[in-house]
């Protein structure tokens, strides 16, 4: 591989950072949101490094010939062709972006929520409805002896999973660094017939108890008196 | 070389690089048009679900390493194009004994994760750094520097022996594995010592792009398969199902470790993950923070390109060896 393929390569990886770290939100399908000024940096100095490696073979290449001849093994006009491979993630993030992970990933997952203890919870804030992220809402369902949502109108707001028991989830995955390391978070709605998997859905109603804090019956359960389609958020997982 | 015969060759070359731009571009023309136009169509007969999320998380692996593969390969490049090979026979002892607990301590200041240590440790090697030292700090690097401790802290919160634990057993695996360089290693496992001698590399600016280009792509394309091979095992295998082995301690602690290799977690986030397996006793979820930043497929892949199989297979194994043994000890003594 020469310079000038190397270049190009170089050119590809880099737009493609650029174009989902820069130009879109897109980056929040695959990595966590403090990422971005990274992935920026990353993607300049790549396209920079790209031209650089093509403009100079054009200027003529008295300046570095020997290199070319330098029969030393760690020749850096030459690599291996395993560096095409860059090519397939760059190419997939230019032209087809892949989707965000959705029901596919939750359904293959038990939700879990960080065991925390039995325990009074802050205050809800106020608002009618009061949004909540699932993993608040599934913490408080499970850990809260002082019933904070109690009388409350919850407002939450995820994608349709379902189980093969034919209940129904709003769902959301938590991602901690990148995709690989997602876990999912769900809520079960009662009292309203399921959107198709996979729809955004923002679903309004009140909590509804199912057991003693702490105990295995204490599972995040929703009423839900209104549920409306919504678009995919630009960050589709879960807020940290 | 001399100029004389360069004019000849700068004709051949531009005719050759023009055939390839040409050729290049209008092949890259071509499958861009035919992408951006067949592509969504035909992922979306691809787009069974399994295919899909395989695809997101193989992307995720490149994209989040990215950063973290350039950083390592800026600084591996500065090494080879501007710090002379004195500075660290200065700064390490003589003795490869005495410098590999000096070298594994030193990982401490490469924040990143394991993406970056395997190039600075090739280029420390090049300087003339003993292996052994070099593999040390090879090994410490993506486990022990602030930033990854901060995170095991953040996802262990009020259990500070857990991060105590983890840098113990990193940094003990990471010098006993030295040492057993220095004792059993072989010279001749590595790939033979490429520019041990004076100005056989360019050095100053124009060394470090080129090493940076270099060491990137030839990085890059190993990254990719260890992605790839990551993103397979992370839609074939469910996590729970492990939840079924969360009974037996012994036979969590060596599962997780097997976790670790074919997950490949970036180390920075090993510990959320480890920190989500509840079920298992806190010495599988060390061995699984442990064992993840030095032994992983995608770790694999890297050193297999750097300093070749036949070095990659053996070191990885005994690392693995080491770094189980060396959780359950520190588990055992800390947790």
């Amino acid at each position: 591989m020469r310079f000038r393929t190397q270049g190009v390569l170089l050119l590809l990886c880099g737009a493609a950072l650029l174009r989902v770290s820069l130009f879109s939100e897109l980056y929040l399908r695959y990595v966590k949101e403090g990422l971005r000024p990274y992935l920026v940096m990353s993607g300049v100095l790549l396209l920079v490094l790209g031209v650089l490696g093509l403009v100079r073979r054009e200027n003529g290449d008295g300046d570095h010939g020997h290199e070319d001849h330098q029969g030393l093994g760690h020749d850096h006009s030459r690599s291996p062709r395993i560096a095409w491979l860059l090519a397939a993630p760059a190419l997939a993030l230019l032209i087809y972006p892949p989707p965000a992970l959705g029901s596919y990933s939750a359904e293959r997952e038990e939700a879990k929520v960080a065991a925390q203890g039995v325990g009074t919870f802050p205050k809800l804030p106020a608002g009618d409805p009061v949004e909540l992220t699932l993993n608040a809402f599934a913490s408080r369902a499970q850990w809260d002896s002082g019933a904070s949502m109690k009388g409350r109108t919850l407002r939450l707001t995820g994608f349709v999973t379902k189980d093969d028991d034919g209940r129904w989830y709003v769902a959301r995955l938590f991602v901690n660094c990148c995709a690989a390391d997602a876990a999912p978070l769900k809520v079960q709605v009662r009292g309203s017939k399921a959107p198709a998997r996979d729809t955004w859905v923002t679903v309004t109603g009140t909590w509804h108890r199912t057991g003693k804090p702490g105990s295995d019956e204490a599972r995040p359960v929703l009423n839900a008196t209104s549920v409306q389609r919504v678009d995919q958020p630009s960050n589709p997982y879960e807020k940290r | 070389m001399e100029e004389r015969g360069s004019l000849a060759d700068g004709a051949r070359l531009a005719a050759r690089g023009f055939v390839y731009v040409v050729v290049g571009g209008v092949a890259l023309v071509a499958i861009v048009t035919i992408g951006s136009v067949l592509g969504p169509m035909f992922a979306l007969d691809l787009a069974t679900p399994a295919m899909a999320a395989w695809w997101t998380v193989f992307t995720s692996i490149a994209v989040q390493a990215m950063p973290f593969l350039l950083l390592g390969t800026a600084v591996s490049a500065g090494i080879g194009a501007f710090v002379p090979e004195r500075v660290f026979s200065r700064v390490l002892p003589k003795k490869p004994t005495l410098a590999v607990p000096v070298a594994g301590a030193a990982g401490v200041v490469l924040p990143g994760c394991e993406c970056a240590s395997v190039p600075v440790a090739d280029s420390l090697m090049r300087r003339g750094v003993a292996p052994a030292a070099a593999l040390a700090f090879l090994l410490s690097a993506p486990a022990i520097n602030p930033i990854v401790l901060i995170a095991t802290s953040i996802a262990f919160p009020g259990n500070p022996a857990m991060v105590g634990a983890r840098l113990v057993a990193s940094l003990g695996t990471a010098v006993v594995m030295g040492w057993l360089w220095v004792r059993f290693g072989k010279e001749e496992w590595l790939p033979p010592r490429r520019t041990t001698g004076k100005g056989a590399s360019p050095t100053g600016w124009r060394g470090f792009r080129d090493g940076l280009q270099h060491d990137f792509l030839h990085a890059g394309g190993f990254l990719v398969l260890g992605a790839a091979a990551a993103a397979t095992f992370n839609i074939l295998v469910p996590r729970s199902v492990l939840d079924v082995f969360t009974d037996s301690p012994w036979l969590s602690v060596l599962l997780l470790a097997v976790l670790a290799v074919v997950l490949c977690v970036c180390s920075e986030a090993d510990a959320f993950v480890a920190a989500s397996l509840s079920g298992f006793s806190p010495t599988a979820r060390l061995a699984f923070m442990v064992v993840g930043p030095m032994v992983d497929l995608k770790l694999f892949a890297l050193q297999a390109g750097t300093f070749g199989r036949a070095f990659a297979i053996r070191f990885s194994s005994v690392t693995w060896v080491v770094a189980v043994a060396g959780s359950v000890g520190v588990g055992w003594w800390l947790l």
